[in-house]
């Protein structure tokens, strides 16, 4: 692969998200209000034009309102015929007259439905579809699309190929943002095109039995570092996105240019292939102007934006296609186990953080080189979890993948007062001091081996009273081996003969929102020939074994097993490593893993954190 | 006093975006100003204007052109 491709999805959608509820602001609500159709086809027509002017084809995904509409479909087959687009099919654009009379809702999510109104409303819709067009699409999507609505879908339209499937960590903070009232709770995914798993959309497939049959693409491509901590709908390939964060000045939003250029350079780590994603709905273009922006600058970003990918397009430096096309390249050109990868930098905040995003069928990880190399987000894929939404099941709404470890959502290493919260780093300890490795801000490079990604961290110099330590940090991951691996490696001391101790550390709970779980379940152990286990009360018990194999937890709710796993495990003589577990309490329902050893000059500690499912 | 209804623009509340909330205000003509219906924000259009130039000072690279990733 040696390519950066991109998709352009437009939408007629008739009766456009926020037209209806923002710009029909004092008006009574109609829905079938002319004005408002005319509007919303006048926008898909121009954001077509705009794509065509800049040489771009697109994926027209038809709504299930305007298949009742003569013009849209007559525009679509006109587009193919003329420029190549792909007639696609979105369960996004529900609402019209038609909709809400047949199935008497106002819901709009198709993942929301029960399971019996998905299965009718994706026949009603495809069914409508074929008869406009004459065939069943190839490509289809929604901002979620759940794992059992993905498979419903390809055993009845087999022709299905691509989804749009989910939209990059918009969950909880979307959720603040638009004060607690839009309920896409979807964190936990890729950032990228993926091989959704039959068992759940969010977790790419590792074989041909989990292959849902489809390749997923997010819903926009975005920024890796903001979107994490701020608003995701501030910061992606979504020009009006941009305006809404107010990243821009008299007119000129470089952050735009800066995230696709950031994209592209994902080229690096991934074998020359970078992605792009662009689906702006017609509700973010209309004549009442958007928030603070008028109609003018929102028609201007969009037309930048596309310009932009346009002229890359004629440099040779982009691929556009369609939907279907990119599904076709992308099973052409990726494996299973082969995983995405993301050293990505902080673009916009000025703040030199970096990050590193690692993807792969058996997890999901966010590393911070700003925190010494620190685990700050941690997905178990491998666990595939079944994992039901919508209505009629025991998540309505949340359809985020779960996590072990999201430093936001559980503290991260800063705590108040008392507690601990998730990451998994180290402590360096000499003479009764200790020194923590989230307090080490460095930078990392990447390399890859064969099947295995190297991030090799720049060494950091640890200060205390009586000694100086440069301790150097590689974090390894091994294509299909649900495990990485940390080497800890000491590369020079003040006192040569001094003897440090590290302690390697997780903490961890499991959640998908804000708000603590039950941690009643969850059982702890220490492995090896004296083992341990405890199941967790919330009693703030402890215990350590020296020359254990593993320090592990299992936690039923996500149906997974953690381990931190030292080398050399079982080594006895006193600088054999100690495992330990720690049990939470109340105040801080968290489990920690973790083990030491003592180290001198030269010595390097390795280790691992090891992912499985727990059955 | 007659009902508030939107501005010209559709502004959001700069004190709540600055706490990533998007809020969008309503504008009483009787006063002529902005008001938030979640905080206490109040204003006039130029110091909506300000603010959310304010909010804005969290973007140091605002207005760079980035082409240097590694």
């Amino acid at each position: 692969m040696d390519s950066f491709i991109l998709n352009i999805v437009h939408r007629p959608e008739m009766v456009p998200e926020y037209a209806e509820k923002v710009t029909g602001q004092g008006k009574a609500e109609d829905i079938g209000r002319k004005a408002l159709l005319t509007e919303s086809l006048d926008i898909f027509k121009l954001q077509q034009a705009i794509a065509h002017r800049n040489g771009l084809k697109t994926t027209i995904q038809m709504t299930y309102a305007s298949l009742f509409n003569d013009e849209a479909v007559a525009i679509a087959k006109d587009h193919r015929a003329k420029y190549g687009d792909e007639i696609a099919l979105t369960l996004l654009g529900l609402p019209c007259k038609e909709f809400r009379e047949k199935y008497k809702t106002k819901d709009f999510c198709i993942w929301m439905f029960s399971m019996e109104d998905k299965k009718s409303i994706v026949d009603d819709v495809f069914g409508k579809f074929r008869e406009r067009f004459g065939f069943y699409p190839e490509s289809t999507g929604s901002y979620y699309m759940d794992a059992a609505l993905i498979n419903y879908i390809k055993a009845k339209y087999p022709s299905v190929k691509c989804a749009v499937a989910t939209c990059w960590e918009e969950g909880p903070k979307a959720y603040h943002t638009c004060n607690n009232s839009w309920y896409t709770l979807m964190d936990g995914g890729p950032w990228n095109p993926w091989i959704p798993s039959k068992q759940n959309t969010h977790a790419p497939a590792a074989s041909e039995e989990e292959d849902s049959g489809i390749v997923a693409i997010p819903h926009l491509s975005r920024d890796l570092l903001a979107c994490y901590d701020g608003n995701g709908s501030n910061f992606g390939t979504h020009p009006q996105n941009v305006l809404r964060g107010m990243i821009y000045k008299d007119g000129q939003y470089p952050y735009l240019y800066n995230l696709i250029d950031q994209y592209r350079h994902l080229a690096k780590f991934n074998r020359g292939y970078s992605y792009n994603m662009m689906f702006v709905g017609p509700g973010w273009m209309n004549k009442m102007g958007r928030w603070e922006a008028p109609y003018e600058l929102l028609v201007k970003s969009y037309e930048d934006g596309m310009a932009y990918y346009g002229k890359l397009k004629k440099e040779g430096a982009l691929r556009d296609l369609t939907m279907s096309e990119f599904a076709d390249y992308y099973r052409a050109n990726k494996t299973y186990a082969q995983p995405e990868c993301a050293l990505w930098k902080d673009i916009l905040y000025g703040s030199e953080k970096q990050l590193f995003w690692y993807s792969d069928p058996y997890m999901r990880v966010g590393v911070s080189m700003d925190q010494g190399g620190a685990v700050f987000d941690l997905r178990p894929y491998v666990a595939k979890l079944d994992w039901p939404v919508g209505i009629g099941t025991k998540h309505v709404q949340d359809a985020s993948y779960p996590f072990l470890i999201q430093e936001k959502y559980r503290a991260g290493y800063f705590t108040h007062y008392a507690g601990e919260g998730t990451i998994r780093s180290a402590k360096v300890r000499y003479g009764g001091e200790e020194v923590d490795l989230c307090l080490c801000r460095t930078k990392a490079k990447f390399s890859e081996e064969g099947n295995v990604r190297i991030l090799t961290l720049d060494p950091v110099e640890i200060e205390f009273r009586d000694l100086t330590v440069k301790l150097q940090t590689r974090i390894i991951f091994e294509e299909g081996s649900s495990a990485i691996k940390f080497e800890r490696r000491v590369l020079g001391m003040s006192d040569p003969g001094a003897e440090i101790e590290i302690e390697e550390y997780m903490v961890a709970c499991y959640g998908t929102t804000e708000y603590p779980e039950d941690m009643t379940g969850i059982k702890l152990g220490i492995a090896g020939p004296e083992s341990r286990e405890l199941a967790y009360e919330y009693r703030c018990r402890e215990e350590s074994v020296a020359g254990a194999t593993a320090s592990y937890a299992i936690v039923p709710q996500v149906g997974t097993k953690v381990s931190l796993v030292p080398a050399q495990a079982g080594a006895g003589g006193d600088r054999a490593a100690a495992c330990y577990v720690k049990e939470g309490y109340a105040f801080s329902p968290m489990f920690t893993l973790g083990m030491t050893k003592k180290l001198r000059n030269k010595e390097v500690f390795v280790s691992w954190l090891r992912l499985e499912k727990a059955s | 006093m007659a009902q508030a209804g939107k501005g010209k623009l559709n502004y959001r509340c700069p004190s709540c975006f600055m706490r990533d909330l998007d809020i969008d205000m309503f504008y009483d003509k009787d006063k002529k100003e902005y008001y938030c219906l979640r905080c206490q924000y109040t204003g006039t259009e130029e110091d909506v204007k300000a603010k959310n130039e304010m909010a804005r000072f969290r973007y140091r690279r605002l207005l760079d052109r980035i082409t240097d990733f590694d």
